[in-house]
């Protein structure tokens, strides 16, 4: 905690117009009447959400029901899709998150995503997790190294990684480099983690090392996480969100959906009688 | 300190006018060229300019009064086609069974190798194909020719079709190994034996694209300018059999750009017009069989039957070619070197030159040197920007990538030579009138953009969006993605396009003659002043028959340094790959 205190202390001191103009942002997501359109593609339907904070929320739905889609609307992600309008209302804490005077670059600092996929740069392991907090000032070495090894540790991997932070992220496993990945989130201190699918490209077991990552960050942050895997919805979301062709069908505390669905949709989805 | 969004605005500002200045730069050569030419051919008449057979300029002639001078330009469109054709005869012919051969019936070491050498001849300048015909091929035919000079149309046409046959080679193996095993494991099936099913069932298959690389190499031929003025003989006739003198249009314009009077300038820059339509007739036909080749797929289209079965002797044709062409190659590379490594010495290499002294090649290294700082300069950063514009900032297929993408496909059409014209009538004029370094710099530099700008977008595309996506989610602005994450990801292609773009500039002659300066000087005194690069002092020294051992050694010079370019950037470009590829291990674990 107090090393957390001390960073923040520092970033106000390195502090540019980006820090001054830095926007209330809250750790707990609420949607109201959120339309989506890609085109002429109607893909999220009519959709409202209260996500809580410091909980793990879990979509999940079949292929194509919009899970990436509405995930991606909690850092505007989806301002980089040709075509895709949005109406709505999304508010994380307190910020409507698509007013103008938003700065996207300061939401998605406070909202970070992990992807499918493993993404880490092509850079060192250290300049991997530096690269968001260099992106917002932090230039002084003895700082950047206190990031690197707060985060790693936070990501459970320091032991692992403290003897090669200055080799390629490349060379890593699937399953580090997407706990790297997770790592680099933490680094610039977000308040919400958006996951999706983080281990279906990987092995069970370093898809259990993230299962147990996740369970430890959500003290400090909330996690909103897609997936496929209902065993993993049920292992780790205190909330589960049901999703079917754009509409969000339920949603509720994981335990009681999956053992008393309200509804029929629910009930064959997590019986595995479709999807 | 700037913030943010000014940042993001100015660097888009930034990359916009980089992509609008390559349209400019289009717009600004046709425009020029065109309008220049008006006044010419208005006195001259179309008619008479195109069709006339006398081709006698006089230095006296003006605009506003009577002209005594001829300009009639068949001939030398006559001595163009010509030169094409028997070029595609030659390239056409020994290219295609060459891809038959490297595509079906090498082994994939052979392949490797005769590939690797004959892409490596691609990159041999100009003027040392037209040295080797001058002093190698020339002698040869001297003794048949019933003038007892070798030169001429025969000769042009084997230069040019050498010349032609890396282009040829690529594309029509390019198209033949991409027809899918399936059609050739059909006909094998049906009980055909290897040869039957290439050449029956494959090569049909492979037709539009074939025929699209014989087409890219009517262009280059019709375009070659320093070959094709050592070897021609250049009288401004009709070629007269197969060793007549005869002139293309791209030599009359460097032959008599230096000292043409008014009406003759015009008569030259109407033959630039000539030559761009041309080659936008070319491109025409290219653009028409790769569309009709995407409609149709490589090879879903309706395969005629072919009656009779040569497949044979296509075979051993393919064989017998396959070896002509790896003999010429032998020959060209190793006796230029026989003859040239023993003249290079350090008095050569590294001497100041004095006006009718000893000639020395030190300051055309200097000189080179000079212009390759210069052009990369221009060409690089505006190139790179040009090409994150496009794969950037822009949505894929908008009106705007769609122009500036053309600009550039013209860009890379337009013969060397007419920027020659083209620079020798701007830059040199800005620059004090004279030819300069700096001028001949700006001029190769426009010509350099297509090849910076498309492999950069190569190199751009092969950076998964992963990467983009991992920054913005992070936070980063747009500048700070394509800054610290895309371009440095796109560095291997983007550092190999540098040294192919450097290649490009130790090879070219034609432009540089009169932007540059056209023969041996002294040690270049600054950018303002001229000089004569390597390519170019080569040209200078074979035509001076007293200096046959510098010329040798220069030539060899020019290769070793085209040869070492393009093979430096193979390396690096394999080295950063691997860099941030990760560890050694990992990457060897993925390859094996
Ligand atoms: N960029 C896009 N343009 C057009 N349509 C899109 C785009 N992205 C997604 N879609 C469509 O929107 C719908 C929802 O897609 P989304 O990726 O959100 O589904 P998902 O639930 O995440 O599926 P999966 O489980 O396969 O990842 C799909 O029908 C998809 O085809
Ligand atoms: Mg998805």
């Amino acid at each position: 905690m107090l090393k957390e205190k001390k960073d923040t202390d520092v970033g106000r001191k390195n502090g540019t117009e980006t820090n001054v103009k830095k926007a209330p942002f809250g750790n707990s997501i609420s949607v109201k009447r959120a339309d989506l359109f890609y085109g002429d593609f109607h893909a999220l339907k009519n959709i409202s959400i209260e996500i809580p904070s410091n909980r793990i929320t879990a979509f999940i739905g079949p292929s194509g029901c919009g899970k990436s889609t509405f995930l991606k609307c909690f850092n505007r992600m989806n301002d980089l899709v040709e075509g895709c309008r949005i109406s709505g209302e999304f508010r994380i804490g307190d910020v409507d998150i698509y007013s103008d005077a938003t700065d996207v670059n300061e939401l998605r600092k406070n909202v970070g995503m992990v992807f499918q996929k493993p993404n880490p740069f092509p850079m060192s392991v250290y300049d991997n997790i530096a690269y968001g907090p260099r992106t917002f000032g932090v230039r002084k070495r003895s700082q950047l190294d206190e990031i690197v090894e707060r985060s790693l540790t936070q990501a459970a991997m320091w032991d692992e990684l403290k003897d090669r932070l200055n080799k390629s992220a490349l060379g890593l496993s699937g399953g580090q480099q997407q706990r790297l990945c997770i790592a680099r989130a933490l680094a610039v201190q977000p308040q919400i983690i958006l996951m999706d699918e983080p281990t279906s490209a990987l092995d069970p077991i370093s898809t259990g090392k993230i299962e147990d990552l996740c369970s430890q960050l959500k003290e400090q942050v909330t996690v909103v996480i897609v997936t496929h895997n209902m065993q993993q919805a049920v292992r780790i979301s205190d909330k589960t969100a049901f999703f079917l062709l754009g509409d969000l069908v339920e949603y509720g505390d994981t335990e009681k959906m999956f053992t008393m669905p309200h509804d029929k949709r629910t009930e064959d989805y997590i019986t595995g009688r479709f999807g | 300190m700037v913030s943010a969004k000014v940042k993001e605005t100015l660097s888009k500002v930034l990359f916009t006018a980089a992509a609008i200045i390559c349209i400019v730069a289009v717009v600004t050569i046709f425009v020029f060229i065109v309008a220049k030419s008006i006044p010419a051919l208005s006195k001259i008449g179309v008619f008479d300019f195109i069709f006339g057979d006398v081709w006698r300029p006089d230095k006296e002639d003006v605009y506003d009064q009577a002209i005594n001078g001829k300009y009639g330009i068949l001939p030398m469109i006559v001595g163009s086609i010509f030169s094409t054709v028997g070029a595609i005869i030659v390239g056409g012919v020994l290219g295609f069974f060459t891809a038959v051969f490297l595509a079906r019936f090498s082994s994939p070491k052979v392949k490797k190798i005769f590939g690797t050498v004959i892409n490596l001849l691609a990159g041999i300048p100009s003027v040392v194909y037209g040295f080797f015909g001058m002093y190698v091929m020339i002698p040869l035919f001297s003794g048949i020719s019933p003038t007892a000079d070798g030169s001429g149309l025969l000769v042009t046409s084997l230069v040019l079709g050498i010349m032609i046959l890396p282009t040829v080679v690529a594309l029509s193996k390019t198209s033949l190994e991409a027809v899918p095993q399936s059609y050739y494991e059909g006909a094998r099936a049906l009980g055909a034996r290897h040869e039957q099913a290439v050449f029956r069932t494959v090569v049909p298959a492979a037709k539009s694209g074939i025929t699209a690389s014989v087409i890219l190499g009517v262009g280059r031929a019709i375009g070659e300018t320093m070959a094709v003025i050592m070897i021609a003989g250049n009288s401004p006739e009709y070629p007269d059999g197969l060793f007549g003198s005869f002139r293309t249009l791209t030599a009359n314009i460097v032959l008599e750009m230096g000292y043409a009077g008014e009406v003759q300038m015009g008569a030259l820059l109407s033959t630039g017009v000539i030559l761009l339509i041309f080659i936008a007739i070319i491109n025409l036909l290219f653009g028409l069989v790769m569309s009709d080749r995407k409609q149709h797929g490589s090879g879903r289209r309706h395969l005629r039957e072919i009656k009779y079965d040569f497949s044979k002797a296509g075979k051993v044709l393919s064989w017998v070619t396959a070896g002509i062409v790896a003999v010429v190659l032998v020959l060209i590379i190793g006796f230029v070197f026989i003859k040239g490594i023993p003249h290079i010495t350090p008095q050569l290499l590294f001497s100041d030159y004095k006006y009718g002294g000893e000639p020395s090649i030190g300051p055309a290294i200097v000189a080179t040197l000079m212009l390759i700082v210069i052009s990369i300069l221009i060409a690089v950063p505006l190139g790179i920007a040009t090409a994150v514009y496009l794969n950037e900032y822009t949505r894929r297929g908008s009106r705007m990538v769609k122009i500036v993408r053309s600009a550039i496909d013209v860009l890379s059409g337009i013969p060397s030579i007419v920027y020659g014209l083209f620079g020798a009538l701007t830059f040199v004029v800005w620059f004090g009138n004279t030819t300069s370094i700096l001028a001949g710099g700006f001029t190769v530099s426009i010509m350099l953009l297509p090849v910076v700008v498309r492999s950069t977008e190569e190199s751009l595309k092969s950076v998964p969006d992963s990467f983009r996506e991992g920054s913005l989610a992070l936070g980063a602005g747009k500048v700070r993605t394509i800054f610290k994450v895309v371009l440095p990801s796109a560095l291997p292609g983007i550092f190999s396009a540098i040294i192919l773009a450097v290649g490009r500039v130790v090879s070219e002659t034609a432009p540089l003659i009169w932007t540059m300066g056209s023969v041996i000087q002294p040690m270049p005194t600054g950018f303002l002043g001229g000089g004569a690069t390597l390519a170019v002092a080569l040209y200078a020294l074979s035509n001076e028959y007293r200096y046959m051992n510098e010329a040798y050694a220069t030539a060899c010079v020019l290769m070793i340094i085209v040869l070492a370019l393009n093979t430096a950037a193979g390396i690096i470009a394999y080295r950063l790959q691997r860099k941030l590829q990760g560890e050694k291990n990992v990457k060897r674990k993925k390859r094996y």
